[in-house]
């Protein structure tokens, strides 16, 4: 919990846009989206379970 | 006292981490930005909780009227998810959004505060010699 979720994002980031850019070189520019369509994906749902965390905790602490 | 060098700290590698992902992947900075405002969040909660635990300690002992007092804390965890998530939107660029959920959090806190409203009124009017 702390600097290596952030990292973890930043490398899922640059890894989609450096694998859409291959995908886009090679001519296959659909998979090159899809492929960064997962990428947001995989990142959305830790971002999520990461967000509901928070608002675990928020809850329980001013015992909403 | 080594807290706030912490959250310093994950706030540069956040700031810079997005801005490196910006030209690259803008929704992607977007996101890191929000998970390094939940992370300093979540650390900054573990030091609220005492504080909460210490003011909790001294209403009962000065007979403050419990249920008013939760009802406080509940405000203030309402101002803070909202200030949290406003300023994220505003940070995405949709800063009229953000605008749209301060409003909305200020409405919140209003109907929730008319109980302690309330009380104040009927302790004004007792001390009134009516």
């Amino acid at each position: 919990m702390g600097v290596e979720i952030i990292f973890k994002i930043a490398a899922i980031g640059i890894l989609t846009a450096v694998v859409a850019q291959i995908l886009k070189q090679t001519g296959k520019e659909e998979i090159g989206t899809l492929a960064t369509l997962a990428g947001l994906i995989i990142v959305l749902v830790m971002v999520l379970s990461l967000i509901g965390d928070l608002f675990g905790t928020i809850k329980t602490m001013f015992d909403f | 006292m080594e807290l706030i060098f912490k959250i310093i700290g994950i706030g540069m590698i956040t700031c810079i981490a997005a801005l490196i992902l910006k030209p690259v992947r803008a929704d992607f900075a977007m996101l890191i930005s929000l998970v390094g405002g939940v992370v300093i969040l979540v650390m900054i909660l573990s030091t609220i909780t005492n504080a909460i635990s210490l003011i909790n300690s001294i209403a009962e002992r000065t007979g403050v009227n419990g249920e008013l007092l939760s009802l406080v804390f509940k405000i203030i965890g309402v101002g803070y998810l909202t200030e949290f998530s406003a300023s994220i939107c505003a940070d995405a660029g949709s800063a009229g959004l953000g605008d749209k959920m301060l409003l909305g959090g200020k409405i919140v806190i209003m109907v929730m505060a008319i109980p302690i409203i309330t009380s104040i009124m009927n302790i004004v009017l007792e001390l009134l010699p009516s």
